[in-house]
């Protein structure tokens, strides 16, 4: 079997962010980049699967900028068999999964397994796209994944409004991990040599023959309001005016 | 609570710019790696030191190492074993170890920043690490083949501790007292041992299935003083020659120390052989036991310079941290009492005690990850004229690596808690415990009186001057490359009469010496090793600022952080630098007034 795992490069989430003057984007100046924190469980849940199952590959995959390489090598060291990185610029979510596709037809995989957003943005919609592009079921939020006893297909527990939900369905399909999912490993010393041995091919997005144009254009991003003071009120008749007619919540 | 613990753009700037570690690649023993694997290893690093030891910081001060008096057991705090496990895992116990005895033979230098990374995140867990890797060095380097297969692996792996036993209750600075005896046995190949040792750093935990000693003792006819102590390795259970841990090697806990600071790893008292079965293996040569132990040593030192710099740059990121965001007051120019206040950071003192902190844990990597590559060097170069000259700067450089290290550590720690006011006074928040923390680097390893007294009795004089004429050497070099930047040129000069100034007093005191008033000359020590520390931070800064400069005028990005190096680089020599001065006066005056002073006029 083979898994094919996503991995975004996105700043590291201890570190503050701030929005650059223009108002176009965040200032990436001395940031420093880690992978997207749902996706090494994704790639820790691969891992778990081929530790289980044995014969399986899993391939870390990761489209953005070249730098996205460090965060390939991560995954490799953590365990995984080898990388591809799609060189891109900036792609938006549908140019992801577009790109992605071509990458499920390359490489077969039976599995795809991807964080269920990517901390950066928080767009929450490659896995969505990829799975209905490919015409694949898929299963997000998942905190559980078991595989049937013929391992042709595998029942998920998602996360959702007010519960979980069980639900199976045949491979091969798409999995997006939320945070319960299990708790990722760091990468080992013994790991980060042997990841210097495994290949980690490069494409250049352009050479998929997939359309890249985006269709979201960030118009402006600006910080959040700062916060201000709260005030004490006298009554519960007062607050209800104020969160009426000041705050508009009721 | 700060975003990082430490700066990784400076550690990076250390590495790749200053000492080029990639060029460590093309040496055979290096090969394995490249500045791709170097920027995994410290990501993988700081994630650990960040995500795993970092939150459990606080409840290794606040629970910190029991013992258990009934019952004779100690315990560390229950999140140490989750740390030790990852250590374990990620396979950082035999970091810079060679590969044929499971290491990662990982450049010292290399090693330096993830220590600092660990050391910064939880440095009382990592010496449990440190402890367990002196051993093994030690069997590594010194051991005979039967105890290197039963030792080295199982130490470096993490399964064993390991820990380093030279202090006794009446010989801590003054090792040539050391009493404990080894006496061969009859019915092996084994000795017997009984004493006590205390201090003994890691000594006793519910960490491992094992806990090796390296002891210190003599055999009983052995020479007094140093010429006669002897160094043997001691288990805690006794292990067969297959490895299978078997019985109780009557090594016994007295009980643990409660301490200032470190809280969490436990100092033990140790009684060996009180019931007369204490087996311990003699390590390479009868009375070669203290030069041997000095490799250890040497290592240790920079480490704990290492560790006290690595927790002087936590408090320093925390202060920024805080300085930013903490608003009080106004600037002096403004006379609107209604203006809003402004973060602390505006205010000149504060940006005074940030520059000081800024400069300290800088100039101190700078050292400490330029001695470990001395040491790496030493290891790796072909060429024996380099190999070398390298262990003649790191023996002048290790006494400054400790001492300074240590002490200024701790002095940039305490301009930390003053940026924080009275909450940097609180247990609440995590300066006070760094502080804590961070008073036994001047005391342990050999006390900053011992590094002094190192300095100027023994390294400065050895080979006829001819290390620390080295030393001054590279200086020199240093200050041509920078007189040759135009914007650098007024440093350069302020080096260069530094290092005159150093030298032309070391020849003074020299002359105090060989006038026959030893005493005089030896109680210039820790001025001394003050003032020498003053030329070298200096002396590494002008390096650091010569690059910082040529990377502005190409252009090459990151202008924050050059700008930043060359003004932290001119705060040092114009603020610290000085000093050195004042020192030289001092000496040359022939300052004996402490030498003179009466007992009973104390």
């Amino acid at each position: 079997m083979k898994i094919l795992v996503t991995v975004k490069r996105v700043p590291d989430p201890e570190s503050s962010i701030k929005v650059n003057p223009e108002g176009t984007g965040i200032v990436e100046s001395g940031l420093k980049w880690v992978v997207n924190p749902f996706d090494e469980i994704a790639i820790e849940e691969a891992l778990r699967i081929k530790e289980a199952q044995g014969d399986v590959e899993v391939v870390v995959v990761s489209v953005g900028v070249s730098e996205s390489q460090e965060q390939l090598r991560t995954g490799l060291a953590m365990g995984a068999d080898r990388a591809i990185l799609v060189k891109a610029d900036r792609p938006d979510t549908a140019a992801v999964a577009k790109i992605l596709v071509k990458l499920v037809e390359k490489e077969q995989p039976t599995l795809v397994i991807l964080g269920k957003q990517a901390i950066d943005d928080d767009s929450n919609e490659v896995g969505q796209m990829l799975a209905h592009l490919l015409g694949w079921p898929q299963a997000t939020f998942i905190s559980k994944l078991t595989f049937a006893g013929d391992k042709a297909s595998v029942e998920c527990i998602r996360e959702v409004d007010g519960g979980m939900e069980t639900i199976a369905f045949a491979l091969p399909a798409i999995i997006t991990a939320d945070l319960r999912l299990n708790e990722p490993r760091y990468a080992s010393l013994p790991g980060i040599m042997k990841a210097r041995k495994k290949p980690m091919e490069e494409i250049d997005a352009a050479s998929l023959g997939v359309d890249l144009t985006p269709r979201v254009r960030i118009k402006k991003m600006a910080p959040p309001p700062a916060r201000t003071a709260g005030r004490k009120v006298e009554s519960v008749d007062e607050l209800i005016n104020a969160l009426q007619t000041e705050a508009k919540v009721m | 609570m700060s975003d990082t613990l430490v700066n990784l753009r400076d550690i990076r700037f250390v590495l790749y710019e200053m000492l080029d570690v990639e060029a460590l690649t093309k040496y055979d023993y290096f090969a394995d790696y490249s500045k791709d694997t170097f920027d995994t290893v410290l990501e993988a690093a700081y994630k650990l030191a960040r995500e795993v030891c970092w939150p459990s910081y606080a409840e290794m001060d606040r629970v910190g190492a029991t013992f258990d008096a009934k019952t004779g057991e100690t315990s560390v705090p229950k999140c140490m074993h989750r740390i030790w496990q990852a250590y374990k895992e990620g396979g950082w116990g035999g970091e810079t170890a060679p590969a044929e005895v499971g290491g990662q033979q990982l450049p010292a230098c290399v090693a330096a920043a993830t220590s600092l990374m660990f050391n910064a995140a939880n440095t009382a867990a990592n010496m449990y690490v440190a402890g367990a890797g002196g051993a093994a060095g030690l069997i590594l380097s010194f051991g005979s083949d039967t105890l290197k297969k039963v030792y080295v692996e199982k130490l470096y792996a993490g399964e064993w501790g390991g820990t380093m036993c030279l202090t006794e209750p009446q010989a801590g600075s003054s090792l040539s007292d050391v009493k404990s005896t080894a006496v061969k046995a009859k019915d092996g190949d084994h000795y017997l041992l009984t004493g006590t040792k205390c201090f003994i750093s890691s000594g006793d935990h519910d960490l491992t299935e094992n806990i090796v000693h390296p002891v210190l003792a003599r055999i009983p006819g052995a020479p007094a003083g140093v010429k006669g102590i002897s160094l043997f390795i001691v288990p805690k259970y006794r292990v067969g020659d297959d490895g299978a841990v078997g019985e109780l090697n009557d090594v016994v806990t007295a009980g643990i120390e409660h301490k200032l600071g470190i809280r969490g790893n436990a100092t033990a008292t140790l009684n060996f052989g009180d019931r007369g079965e204490c087996r311990g293996w003699l390590l390479g040569e009868p009375n070669r036991g203290l030069a041997y132990m000095f490799q250890l040593m040497n290592h240790a030192r920079i480490g704990t310079g290492l560790q006290a710099t690595s927790l002087a740059s936590n408090a320093y990121q925390h202060a920024l941290q805080y300085t930013r965001e903490r608003a009080q007051s106004r600037k002096i120019s403004e006379k609107d009492p209604a203006s809003p206040q402004v973060p602390i950071i505006k205010h000149s003192d504060v940006r005074r005690m940030l520059l000081t902190q800024k400069a300290t844990t800088e100039g101190l990597f700078a050292l400490l990850a330029y001695a470990a590559s001395l040491g790496d060097k030493e290891l790796c170069s072909p060429d024996e004229a380099e190999r070398l000259a390298a262990t003649d700067m790191l023996d002048v450089l290790t006494p400054v690596c400790k001492a300074y290290g240590s002490e200024a550590s701790y002095d940039s720690i305490v301009q930390a808690i003053q940026c924080y006011g009275g909450y940097g006074f609180s247990e609440e928040f995590p300066l006070a415990q760094m502080l804590r923390d961070c008073k036994v680097f001047p005391i342990y390893e050999g006390t900053n009186g011992i590094q002094a007294l190192d300095l100027l009795g023994r390294k400065v004089v050895m080979k006829n001057g001819a290390a620390f004429k080295a030393v001054l050497d590279e200086i020199s070099k240093t200050v041509a490359e920078a007189s040759r930047v135009e914007s650098l040129k007024d440093m350069a000069v302020k080096v260069a009469a530094a290092s005159d100034a150093v030298g032309d007093v070391t020849a003074h005191l020299a002359g105090i010496a060989m006038g026959g008033d030893i005493e005089l000359y030896m109680s210039a020590a820790t001025p001394y090793l003050r003032m020498f520390s003053r030329l070298v931070i200096s002396w590494l800064f002008l390096w650091q600022s010569t690059l910082a400069q040529k990377a502005l005028e190409a252009c090459a990005g990151d202008e924050n952080y050059y700008k930043g190096k060359l003004g932290t680089a001119r705060f040092y020599l114009n603020n610290e630098l000085p000093h050195l001065h004042a020192t030289v006066q001092i000496l040359k005056n022939g300052e004996r007034t402490a030498l003179d002073f009466d007992e009973a006029w104390f």
